[in-house]
């Protein structure tokens, strides 16, 4: 096979073969999403009902100001916290306003999964 | 005396060195070099060991000097048109009358029986929720082929220059960069069985290197701030889809590439035995004791065709340079891709997650999370990741299935 050839039927080669992978997958994809239309709806109403009944989730997952869940517990948790990762007396500290950071995780949660990550594979 | 492996070999060394054949002089000692080397690499460098290890005995045993009756295994048989029948069909007969241990254990190999049954127990393992969750990641597991089709290409053009790949050759090369080594090994058998130690050893080893082989390609194609992305959570997916999903891919990609589905098909109906929770016993096997068995059996024979004559060629360095070009270039296709959704989706796909694509799972997810996390203490890519690398499995069956079809 010379190089012109060698070129054409690997360039017409690539073109197929790649577009046949694409069309597969792509064609996959449209069945995938029709499957979450047909599915995801109940999913979707469901969802909110389930939180309700856990409050400890909802804790972890969105603490705003106006939630309706008791503060004061939460800021007796940081104030000690923070008495404790600064090696001082509770009483020398005033919370004046929190707000959260990064993702959301509690950081131990977050060295928890990594560590899972780490060992598992 | 004149039986031990040792006289065996001083005579061999002799022949050879009579007709003036080097590569010959220094084959047998050279492969029990490198075999050993195989095994350091899979012992203390704990390099994909499952499988490295086993190959690399199974070279060992394949090389120590004996009488042709003598040995474990005879590629020639499987190989050599001499002792075909009419030049390409297998001689049964002779290979049960004279064929080795080895010999029987590779007929799974040859016959295409092993790599669908490890498909069986890796289905079984897999989850495809997060793809099923983003169904986008399809798109980059197809991406993440183009690296099979780059490095079938420059083998081609190679092969035109003189190294002597034929089209075959070239497609066998190429599946290297579907980064899945039972793919590579049925599509191998099949088109090219004289390449399959090379091809079987360069693909195991790219896959165990690919943490080294990714990362520099990634932060080349992706800035610090696309790198820091923060996808949003996966929505959680139903039982009914996860059981619809195995067998909706198989009627797809039956009714298309109907070449891949002895693979695909195998995958499928393994994951089906865990979603559908019903069959609990048969999957316990599938991912247990059966993939096990497999894999020792694929593992020793796959190694055993590496005699002197078969790997020590100029081809064998040919395919070790071209895989690492085919999963480079399955990073990029990957990573490009991503770059155009994180583009096309205003910044909220991490472009990491595409070389995810190239199918090794989980180390190439993994890869992703990691280099990921080095940006952004606390983003968790890793789930993101599965979705494509659970993509890139189907892509690169599919690649197989493509030229299965067009070169068998």
């Amino acid at each position: 096979m010379s190089i012109t050839e060698a070129l054409s039927e690997g360039l017409q080669t690539a073109v197929v073969g790649l577009g046949t992978v694409f069309a597969v997958l792509i064609i996959l994809m449209i069945v995938l999403y029709v499957m979450k239309a047909i599915f995801y709806k109940e999913e979707q109403k469901k969802a909110p009902a389930a939180i309700q009944q856990e409050p400890e989730n909802e804790i972890n997952e969105s603490v705003t100001e106006d939630n309706g869940i008791d503060e004061g517990e939460l800021i007796a948790v940081l104030t000690a916290a923070v008495a404790a990762s600064l090696n001082t007396s509770t009483y020398n500290l005033e919370i004046k306003s929190y707000r959260r950071i990064g993702n959301g995780r509690p950081a131990w949660n977050r060295a928890g999964v990594r560590e899972t990550i780490d060992n598992r594979f | 005396m004149s039986n031990t492996g040792f006289a065996q070999m001083l005579r061999q060394i002799g022949t050879a060195f009579e007709q003036g054949n080097i590569l010959q002089v220094v084959g047998t000692p050279l492969m029990l070099a490198v075999a050993c080397l195989l095994l350091y690499l899979a012992i203390v460098k704990k390099f994909e060991p499952l499988l490295l290890l086993p190959i690399a005995f199974g070279m060992l045993l394949t090389n120590l000097p004996m009488e042709l009756g003598q040995r474990l295994m005879h590629p020639q048989l499987f190989i050599d048109p001499q002792y075909l029948i009419d030049g390409h069909d297998l001689d049964m007969q002779m290979i049960a009358s004279q064929g080795g241990l080895l010999d029987i254990l590779y007929l799974g190999v040859k016959l295409g029986i092993y790599p669908p049954l490890i498909f069986l127990g890796i289905g079984y393992m897999t989850d495809f929720g997060p793809l099923i969750a983003n169904p986008k990641s399809l798109l980059l597991g197809a991406a993440a082929q183009f690296g099979v089709f780059a490095a079938f290409f420059m083998a081609l053009i190679l092969g035109a220059m003189g190294l002597g790949f034929t089209v075959r050759d070239a497609a066998a090369i190429g599946i290297i960069g579907g980064a899945d080594g039972p793919t590579a090994i049925f599509v191998t058998k099949t088109l090219a069985p004289a390449l399959l130690p090379a091809i079987a050893i360069a693909a195991y080893s790219y896959m165990a290197l690919i943490p080294v082989i990714q990362p520099p390609i990634m932060k080349l194609m992706t800035t610090k701030k696309t790198r820091s992305v923060v996808m949003k959570q996966l929505r959680p997916v139903s039982r009914t889809e996860k059981i619809l999903f195995p067998i909706i891919v198989t009627i797809v990609v039956g009714l298309i590439v109907p070449d891949a589905v002895s693979l695909l098909g195998c995958l499928m109906l393994g994951n089906l035995a865990k979603e559908s929770g019903v069959i609990e016993r048969l999957g316990k096997t599938m991912q247990g004791e059966l993939m096990n068995i497999v894999t020792i059996f694929l593992g020793v024979t796959v190694g055993a065709t590496a005699t002197a004559e078969q790997f020590l060629t100029p081809q064998t360095l040919g395919i070790i340079a071209l895989g690492l070009i085919a999963f480079a270039f399955s990073t990029f296709g990957g990573l490009l891709l991503g770059n155009i959704m994180y583009a096309v989706t205003g910044g909220k796909v991490n472009p990491l997650i595409g070389s995810a694509g190239v199918s090794a799972v989980p180390m190439a997810a993994r890869v992703s999370q990691q280099v990921g996390q080095k940006e952004n203490p606390s983003n968790f890519l890793l789930m993101h990741a599965m979705g494509p690398n659970v993509a890139g499995v189907i892509g690169s069956a599919v690649a197989a299935g493509v030229f299965l079809a067009m070169f068998k």
